[in-house]
């Protein structure tokens, strides 16, 4: 009897613990391009635009540099590095994410390029819910081979209503809550969803040199 | 009553969790992003900008290793937008000296600026590497 009341209780904290690494293990990604280029300072370029709204890649642009240099890359200064690119000529982020990434590298000194182009960035107005998604695509050029080394695509939606009804997991609704405040009907907030995407986005990047976990999660190899 | 207080406990769990993982950041950014968005939003407001970006600066500096990399540069960018050359080559210079993998880039604008301050003095229009 009571080696079973110890038995139960442990069964579970190992369920428990199984649960927990299962979900904080990143899906399966192939780094091995990423960290055979082994980029120290990012190019963080003009963001190309596929939606409607004119203000979004300026706007998107600037919510970028955090999350890379907290990642712990040297990030380049966004709005310098877009103005001087202008004076390149290139003042269209479609003709920068056109140009030779090897060009854009060596005209800065940077290891890679990262390009993001703007999917959506919309709201959509009904009666009792306001619905706000923002979708974007991520790539990361290798300035020397000019290959592209990590790529990644994020879309983030969030709806009023949704949220009002709770989701019945309360983490998520926890989440939900956070995020609530994005939503205002009279001008919806992109940002607050536009650096929840980056940051999930980033952090699927290995650390970066100057962070204390760099090349603390490689893989031992096969 | 006595099966809701599980939940409010987990609740409790996932919110000091939730805490505990709030990050702490690696350098001290202040609002350089909504000085950035503001900047977009109404860029006739240059000199808001550049006080704005020249107080993240200054509170960032407490603590030399928490300035954000590129943070000098868009300072000092936003200086030169300013006219004002000799503390925009000031700030590249205090990039290049922060953060070695922003030479390359510095180099080419300190050299640039100081051959527009020789050339007019005064104010000048943006101009990179040609």
């Amino acid at each position: 009897m009571s080696r079973r009341g110890i038995l139960l209780p442990l069964l579970g904290c190992l369920l428990l613990s199984l649960g927990c690494a299962a979900a904080h293990a990143p899906p399966k990604k192939d780094y091995s391009a990423f960290r055979a280029a082994d980029p120290r300072s990012i190019l963080v370029v003009p963001v190309v635009n596929n939606t409607n709204n004119v203000e979004a890649p300026s706007l998107f642009l600037s919510t970028l540099s955090i999350p890379v240099g907290e990642r712990g890359y040297y990030v380049f200064p966004v709005n310098m590095v877009k103005r001087v690119l202008e004076d390149e000529g290139l003042s269209d982020a479609d003709l920068v994410h056109m140009a030779d990434p090897r060009r854009l590298c060596n005209l800065f000194g940077a290891d890679a390029v990262l390009y993001v182009s703007i999917e959506a960035w919309t709201a959509q107005y009904l009666i009792l819910d306001t619905s706000v998604t923002v979708e974007f695509d991520y790539v990361m050029k290798d300035g020397k081979t000019g290959d592209t080394i990590w790529k990644e695509h994020r879309r983030v939606v969030n709806s009023s209503a949704g949220q009002s009804r709770g989701s019945g997991n309360p983490f998520v609704d926890l989440v939900a809550m956070a995020v609530v405040a994005a939503v205002a009907k009279a001008a919806p907030d992109y940002m607050p969803l536009a650096r929840q995407a980056n940051n999930g986005v980033i952090h699927t990047l290995p650390p970066g040199p100057h962070s204390t976990r760099y090349r603390t999660d490689e893989l031992s190899p096969k | 009553m006595t099966a809701r207080r599980p939940s409010f406990l987990l609740l409790a769990a996932f919110a000091a969790a939730a805490a505990g993982c709030a990050p702490k950041t690696a350098y001290l950014w202040g609002d350089y992003d909504s000085a950035l968005y503001d900047h977009y939003r109404y860029p006739q407001d240059t000199e808001r900008y550049v006080e704005r970006l020249g107080q993240i600066v200054q509170k960032a500096e407490v603590e030399k290793d928490k300035v954000p990399p590129g943070l000098y540069a868009e300072y000092g960018y936003a200086l030169f937008e300013a006219g004002r050359l000799d503390e925009a080559i000031a700030y590249y210079g205090k990039e290049r000296e922060q953060w070695e993998e922003s030479r390359v880039f510095m180099d080419k604008m300190i050299r640039n600026t100081g051959r527009l301050k020789e050339n007019r003095p005064g104010p000048a229009p943006a101009g990179g590497e040609k």
